[in-house]
């Protein structure tokens, strides 16, 4: 493995940080705001950093796949450590651990967050905070976009890891073609919920942040009351749709506009995805309903929107669930371990893992039916091979294995065990909000020090996939 | 042709390190002006917290115990002390109107306005009861009139500039809560800079060692190796500078030899 390599890589990723902060830096400038120093000085270490490899590493002649590896999970490593720096240089409640939890949370799009008072904050980081998701998100397209075309016969490496082996199944694009396809997706729809947003009354500034936030889905708001805050059926409509599209894979989307045979009408998992979220729908309105809640429009409006946002990573509220009755908030829970779909911007489990569990545990019933028979699992025409049945099956296993860890290890630092398991299991996610304590308009600043760090390593867990960070510290060098 | 070529291969090795210094440069330097930027805000908070609110502060603990030297000056006139009660007014106004003078003209925040115009209709009221004859009139001896008349007001007065008192107070507090954020604004460029200038020598050193030293080691060993009848040295240097052009030179150097031996 090339040293200088990962540090060239690790370099472009600093200059787009960089950049980033540099526009943070001008709202802050231009509002006289007090994080414009802090804005400042962050953004030329990045940019320093960014161009140092620069002036020593010269042309780089093919990638293997260990490069790729190390430079995804370097990358985010070094990312979330330098987007700690405005906070941490601005101060308030940015401490040490706390401007880690909020950068980490960010650029793997979980949405949890550690502030009290997100209003209190200047508008510059508010921006920051959104842009952090929406890097994060884009960190799938970026990171092809810039290695692939150096790549030498392991051009779908970084794709793999970024956007998970099973994505290609409905994926047949050129890798190429890839990058430029999901780059304009994730831009149009960032752009398309902006201006709708701002048709249902919202400024430019909280629709922008929002759009963020939803197309990365992350969960960040402007707002302490997240999206209860504007009160607004219209806006919550918006964004739901946005929510499910962002939970999507991003190429069938595109497909889909382009009317291609590869489209999310066409495809057997975006039809199981939905009925399933449709289906948790109606369980917790009729549960909310039926409880004496609210009336049956509120019970949907209220459903339906909690469910989306959780079943699609995002983790955005306009009610607190922590009071909801149990059958709901199981429901919830649920949708909080599935995640949404391989190839969108979520991270965690993934719901085409379920959808294949349980093809495989079909499969299995008929092998007991009939001891003999052959049995093929098939998506959409396609032969799951047994490679692939294997490492799903071992990843569910080791995901589980994973947040029952930090489960444990949060309960032994006297957290409830609602609250240690579902902050657990909506970190590992990049979910966001859990129940209890950190329910969705709650945050996780009561959390101790410990604790806030296993669920920053949980997070990268979830958005990097547990695989590829063990399969790196495993290579040798 | 060769000449140019010399000029901008002499630059490349040159290049690298001016430019690596003149990033560590740029680094320090601005860690440097934005701790000093930060450090000149510190100044000023302190500044604004001693000059906008302590001295308001002062001005106000000056006004109420003017007010209660008027307040007492006005119960001897009431006792008939004419002259100790004159004399003690007398000096209770002048140090009341010093200190209102001072605190109206140091307005900092918007709600000290509406607190200093009522202090000064208030006092004006208060004023207007002292200044009237009580020696020798049915107001002597009339304990119940000082109660009902002047007393009262210097309540309202003193009530008045309690609460520019407690304005003060409480942004004084604000202002030094927020001093806790500035300082660590002030500090921390220094601290992530002694950091990232640490970051950079290891880095630095990486690259040197990687793209400086490592070829002139190959290069040095290949030369030790190299045995007669080889017709040119065995290193490959990857790099487009100064180090290749040495390995180049190297091996024309051989070639030419070999030429001239046979």
């Amino acid at each position: 493995m090339r040293k200088e390599v990962i540090l060239k890589h690790l370099g472009y990723v600093l200059f787009i940080n960089g950049v980033f902060l540099l526009v943070s830096f001008l709202i802050a400038f231009m509002l006289n705001e007090s994080s414009s120093t802090a804005f400042f000085f962050s953004s030329l270490i990045c940019l320093v950093f960014g161009i140092f490899p620069f002036i020593f590493v010269e042309k780089i002649e093919g990638l293997s796949f260990e490069e790729g590896l190390a430079i995804v999970v370097y990358g985010w490593i070094t990312t979330c450590l330098v987007g700690m720096l405005p906070y941490l240089m601005w101060g308030g409640e940015f401490s040490f651990i706390n401007a880690w939890f909020e950068s980490v949370s960010g650029f793997t799009t979980t949405g949890s967050t550690i502030l009290n008072d997100i209003e209190g904050l200047p508008k510059s980081i508010l921006f920051y905070r959104s842009a952090t998701h929406w890097i994060g998100g884009i960190g799938i397209i970026l990171f092809v976009l810039l290695i692939l075309p150096q790549s030498k016969g392991q051009k779908m490496a970084i794709y793999n890891l970024e956007i998970s082996s099973l994505s290609k199944m409905n994926f047949r694009f050129k890798a190429k073609k890839i990058v430029r396809v999901l780059a304009l997706v994730y831009v149009s729809l960032t752009l398309l919920e902006t201006v709708i947003l701002m048709m249902f009354g919202m400024n430019f500034f909280d629709a922008i942040n929002h759009s963020f936030a939803t197309i990365a889905t992350g969960g960040f708001s402007t707002k302490n009351m997240s999206i209860a805050y504007f009160n607004n059926v219209g806006i919550e409509i918006v964004i739901m749709v946005f929510m499910v599209l962002s939970g999507i894979h991003f190429g069938l989307i595109f497909g889909t506009i382009m009317w291609n045979k590869q489209n999310i009408f066409k495809s057997s998992i975006v039809r199981a995805f939905v009925i399933v979220l449709i289906s948790g729908i109606l369980i917790v309105t009729l549960n909310l309903y039926f409880e004496g809640y609210y009336s049956l429009w509120e019970s949907l409006r209220y459903a339906s929107f909690q469910v989306i946002s959780l079943g699609t990573t995002t983790g955005f509220a306009t009610v607190d669930t922590a009071h909801w009755p149990m059958l709901a908030i199981i429901v919830l829970i649920y949708f909080t371990i599935q995640c949404a779909m391989a190839g969108s911007t979520s991270g965690g489990l993934k719901f085409d893992r379920i959808f294949l569990f349980f093809k495989f545990l079909k499969r299995q019933l008929q092998l007991i039916k009939h001891p003999h028979g052959v049995f093929k699992v098939t998506v959409d025409g396609n032969r799951i091979d047994e490679k692939l049945e294997l490492q799903t099956l071992s990843f569910i296993v080791i995901y589980i294995t994973t947040f029952f860890i930090t489960t444990i290890v949060l309960a032994s630092l006297n957290i409830d065990l609602m609250t240690a398991f579902s902050a657990s299991i909506a970190t590992i996610g990049n979910v966001g909000p859990g129940f209890e304590n950190v329910s969705s308009l709650g945050n996780f600043a009561s959390i101790p020090v410990v604790g806030k760090f296993v669920l920053t390593l949980n997070m990268l867990l979830g958005r990097l996939e547990i695989f590829n960070v063990i399969a790196l510290f495993m290579v040798k060098y | 042709m060769n000449k140019t070529k010399t000029v901008v291969l002499n630059k490349k090795l040159k290049l690298k390190i001016f430019s690596s210094f003149m990033l560590l440069t740029i680094l320090l330097a601005a860690a440097g002006t934005v701790s000093i930027l930060e450090f000149r805000k510190l100044s000023s908070v302190v500044n604004d917290i001693i000059n906008d609110n302590y001295k308001s502060i002062e001005a106000s603990k000056r006004m109420v115990e003017a007010l209660e030297r008027i307040d007492s000056g006005v119960l001897l006139l009431t006792l008939g002390e004419w002259i100790e009660g004159r004399k003690t007014i007398e000096y209770g106004d002048s140090l009341f109107l010093n200190a209102f003078h001072y605190a109206k003209n140091n307005i900092t925040e918007d709600q000290e306005v509406t607190t200093i115009k009522s202090i000064e209709l208030s006092y004006r009221n208060f004023q207007e009861k002292f200044n009237k004859p009580i020696v020798g009139t049915d107001r002597e001896g009339n304990i119940a009139w000082y109660k009902e008349n002047t007393h009262k007001w210097f309540l309202v007065v003193k009530r008045d500039v309690n609460q520019l008192m407690t304005i003060n107070q409480s942004n004084m507090y604000v202002e030094a809560y927020q001093l806790r954020d500035k300082s660590t604004r002030a500090m921390m460029p220094g601290i992530v800079s002694i950091i990232a200038a640490l970051i950079f020598s290891l880095l630095l050193n990486y690259f040197v060692s990687k793209y400086f030293i490592s070829p002139l080691v190959e290069l040095s060993t290949s030369i030790e190796d190299f045995r007669p009848g080889d017709i040119r040295l065995k290193c490959d240097i990857k790099s487009d500078d100064e180090l290749k052009r040495l390995e180049d030179s190297i091996n024309g150097l051989i070639q030419n030899i070999t030429k001239y031996n046979r």
